[in-house]
C-alpha cells in the first residue's frame, strides 16, 4: 500500500497513531494523535517520543520501550498525558513492533485512546478522590494539604468545619483514600437529612423485632463501614439521644444495634463535619462538650470561596474541562466579562455554586466562549456594578467607591454593617454613598 | 539565584507533573556556584509546589507541565520557564547565555503564551482556556 494511502487509514481512525523508528523520533502521526496530544504532526514528526507523548511512563517504564527489547506488545495500558492546553488526560496504550517486508524491526507502533472520560464517570462513582482533586493555590487550603497525608496515617478522628459547599465530603473522602484503610469501604451519613428517630437505626441497625415491621436484621451505616471510615456530616444537627450513642462509639468503641442485647465491636475511624460553629453550638448547650472534645481532636477549617478568590479561574477552567468531558461540547473559555463578573460575586454557595454557575452557561452556551449573557441572573448584577469596582482606580476617591461597593455586596446593602466592616462611622459612609452616587439598595439581594 | 530544573538521568524530565528529582543549581553572578539533587517527595501538586518554596527556588525550568500545577507555582513566588528540552547541561549553559529560546531547547506543542509566562491573560484579552487552542 502506498504512503498516502496509509496516511489517510490512519487519519479515519479514532485512534491516536504514531510510529517510531530505532532512534525513538517520530515517523508518522495520525489525526486522531493530533487531537488527543494537541500537537500538529508538523511538529510532532521528527521528535524525539517522550517530548511528545509527554506521559507519566516514558521515563521510568517506557512502553514501547518495553516492546522493543522484548517483542511482547503491550495492550490498554492506562497512563496520563499533559496534552499541548496544559490539561492532564488519561489515555490507553497499545504497542506493537514495526517490521518491515523483511521482517526486520525498523521502529515501532504505539496506539492510544483518550479515556479521560471514562476515568471521570469513575472517578464520580467509586469516589475516588485524592488531593489532586482539590482544586487550589490559595495559602490556606495549602497548609491544609500538607498536613492531609500525615492526618489520614494517624487514624484520628477529624472534625472538617465549613460552609455548604465548601468540599467538606471531598476532604473526608481524601482523607480516607490516603489512609491504610483506602481499600475499605468510605460510608457517608448527611444526619441532617434523617429524622432523629430514624438516624439512630440507620447508624446502628436493628435486630428483628426491635420495632413493628423490623421483620430481620438491618446493619447500621456503622456495620457498612466497619474497617473503613464513616463520614457524619451536618453532625450539629443530631439530636441530644443520638449524641450520647455517638459518644459511646468514640469512648468505647462499641455500638449496640438498635433492640439489641449484646454490643458490637465498631473498627471505624470517624469523620464529621458541620457548616456550622460547634463550639459555638456547644456555648448555646445544643451540642455536648464531652461529644465536642471527642470530635475535634484535629480540625480543619475550610474556608469559603469569597476568602479564597484566586482560585476561582483555576476553578473555571477546571470545571470547563469536566463538563467539555461530561457534555461532549468544546467550550475553551470565558470572556474577561465573566471573568470579572465571576470574581466579583460573593458565592453564598461556595465552590458548588460556581459548579452550579459554570454549568448554567453550559446550557447556554452553543459556542466556544462563555460570554456574559449566558451567566445566571444572580451573577449578572455583580458584573454592572463590577465596572466601578474592578476598574484600575485612579484616585482615591474611587479607590474608596470600590471598597464602599465590596463592603456593601459583602453584607446585602446593610450600610450599617459595611460602615463595621470598612472601621469608619456610619454617618460617614452615608455621607460618601451620598458623594459619590453609590447605590446601596442594588446590593439589597 | 536558584534555578530547579526537574530531571530524569542527565536530561530535563519530559514532565514535570510526574518528575521524581529535581537539579538545584545555584547561581551568582550569572555564574554557576553549586549543584545538587533533591528528591521531589510528593505527587501531589500543591506540595511539590510548597516544596519548591521552601527551598528557595527562584525560577523552575522544566519540560511539559499542566496549567494547574504551573499557576501553582506561579502563585507562591517561583517563575517556571516550561517546555523546555534538552541535556541538563546544555540547558543550564543555554540559561546563563540567554539562549534558552533556541529551538533546540523549545518542545513542540504549548499553550499560547505558556513560554512567556503563566497567570492571567493580559488585561482586555479574553481569558485562555482549556481545548480548541493550538500552539501559535
Amino acid at each position: 500500500m502506498k504512503n498516502k494511502e496509509q496516511n489517510v487509514i490512519l487519519d479515519s481512525i479514532t485512534e491516536g497513531v504514531f510510529t517510531v523508528g530505532l532512534d525513538w523520533r517520530i515517523t508518522s502521526f495520525n489525526l486522531a494523535a493530533e487531537e488527543i496530544t494537541g500537537i500538529g504532526r508538523e511538529k510532532a514528526i521528527g521528535r524525539h517520543c517522550k517530548d511528545v507523548l509527554r506521559a507519566e511512563v516514558c521515563e521510568t517504564g517506557c512502553t514501547l520501550r518495553h516492546t522493543m527489547d522484548t517483542g511482547e506488545p503491550i495492550m490498554n495500558k492506562a497512563v496520563h498525558i499533559i496534552d499541548a492546553q496544559g490539561n492532564k488526560r488519561a489515555i490507553a496504550i497499545s504497542t506493537a513492533l514495526l517490521k518491515n517486508t523483511s521482517g526486520k524491526v525498523i521502529g515501532g507502533v504505539e496506539s492510544f485512546r483518550d479515556i479521560s472520560m471514562v476515568e471521570q464517570l469513575r472517578k464520580e462513582i467509586e469516589g475516588r478522590y485524592s488531593c489532586e482533586d482539590i482544586i487550589s493555590q490559595s495559602h490556606k487550603m495549602r497548609n491544609l494539604f500538607a498536613i492531609l497525608p500525615n492526618l489520614a496515617e494517624s487514624n484520628t478522628t477529624v472534625l472538617i468545619e465549613g460552609e455548604s459547599g465548601t468540599g467538606k465530603e471531598l476532604f473526608a473522602r481524601a482523607i480516607h483514600n490516603l489512609s491504610f484503610r483506602r481499600d475499605k469501604p468510605f460510608v457517608a451519613v448527611n444526619c441532617g437529612a434523617l429524622p432523629d428517630t430514624l438516624l439512630e437505626s440507620e447508624l446502628f441497625g436493628y435486630k428483628a423485632g426491635a420495632f413493628t415491621d423490623a421483620k430481620k436484621d438491618k446493619p447500621g451505616r456503622f456495620a457498612l463501614a466497619q474497617g473503613g471510615t464513616i463520614f457524619l456530616d451536618e453532625i450539629g444537627d443530631i439530636s441530644a439521644a443520638v449524641q450520647v450513642k455517638l459518644l459511646r462509639v468514640l469512648q468505647e468503641k462499641t455500638y449496640e444495634p438498635v433492640g439489641a442485647i449484646s454490643t458490637v465491636k465498631a473498627d471505624v475511624r470517624i469523620i464529621t463535619a458541620s457548616n456550622k460553629k460547634l463550639d459555638q453550638l456547644v456555648r448555646q448547650e445544643s451540642f455536648r462538650d464531652d461529644l465536642y472534645y471527642r470530635i475535634n481532636v484535629m480540625k480543619l477549617e475550610l474556608p469559603p470561596l469569597r476568602d479564597k478568590k484566586e482560585d476561582i479561574t483555576l476553578l473555571v477552567d477546571h470545571f470547563i474541562s469536566r463538563f467539555n468531558r461530561l457534555q461532549n461540547k468544546n467550550i475553551c473559555c470565558v470572556t474577561n466579562e465573566v471573568t470579572t463578573a465571576l470574581l466579583a460575586y460573593d458565592y453564598p454557595g461556595n465552590v458548588r455554586e460556581l459548579e452550579n454557575i459554570i454549568e448554567h452557561c453550559f446550557v447556554l452556551c452553543t459556542g466556544e466562549i462563555i460570554e456574559a449573557k449566558h451567566l445566571p441572573a444572580s451573577v449578572r448584577p455583580a458584573l454592572q456594578m463590577d465596572q466601578i469596582e474592578t476598574s484600575k482606580p485612579a484616585t482615591i476617591k474611587q479607590m474608596e467607591a470600590i471598597m464602599i461597593c465590596q463592603a456593601l455586596r459583602r453584607n446585602k446593602g446593610n450600610k450599617t454593617a459595611a460602615a463595621r466592616d470598612l472601621g469608619i462611622d456610619k454617618s460617614t459612609l452615608f455621607r460618601k454613598i451620598k458623594a459619590l452616587d453609590i447605590k446601596p439598595a442594588l446590593y439589597a439581594e | 539565584m536558584n534555578i530547579a530544573i526537574p530531571i530524569w538521568n542527565d536530561c530535563v524530565s519530559n514532565v514535570f507533573d510526574f518528575a521524581a528529582r529535581i537539579l538545584l543549581v545555584e547561581i551568582e553572578n550569572n555564574k554557576e556556584i553549586s549543584r545538587s539533587q533533591i528528591l521531589l517527595e510528593s505527587r501531589s501538586l500543591s506540595q511539590r509546589a510548597d516544596q519548591l518554596k521552601n527551598l528557595k527556588v527562584d525560577i523552575v525550568i522544566c519540560g511539559a507541565v499542566s496549567r494547574a500545577l504551573a499557576e501553582m507555582v506561579t502563585a507562591s513566588g517561583v517563575k517556571v520557564l516550561p517546555f523546555v528540552t534538552g541535556s541538563v547541561d546544555d540547558v543550564v549553559r543555554a540559561y546563563l547565555s540567554q539562549q534558552l529560546d533556541n529551538p533546540e531547547f523549545t518542545m513542540p506543542g504549548y499553550w499560547p503564551g505558556a513560554r512567556k509566562g503563566f497567570g492571567r491573560c493580559q488585561r482586555g484579552q479574553r481569558r485562555c482556556g482549556r481545548a480548541g487552542h493550538r500552539e501559535v
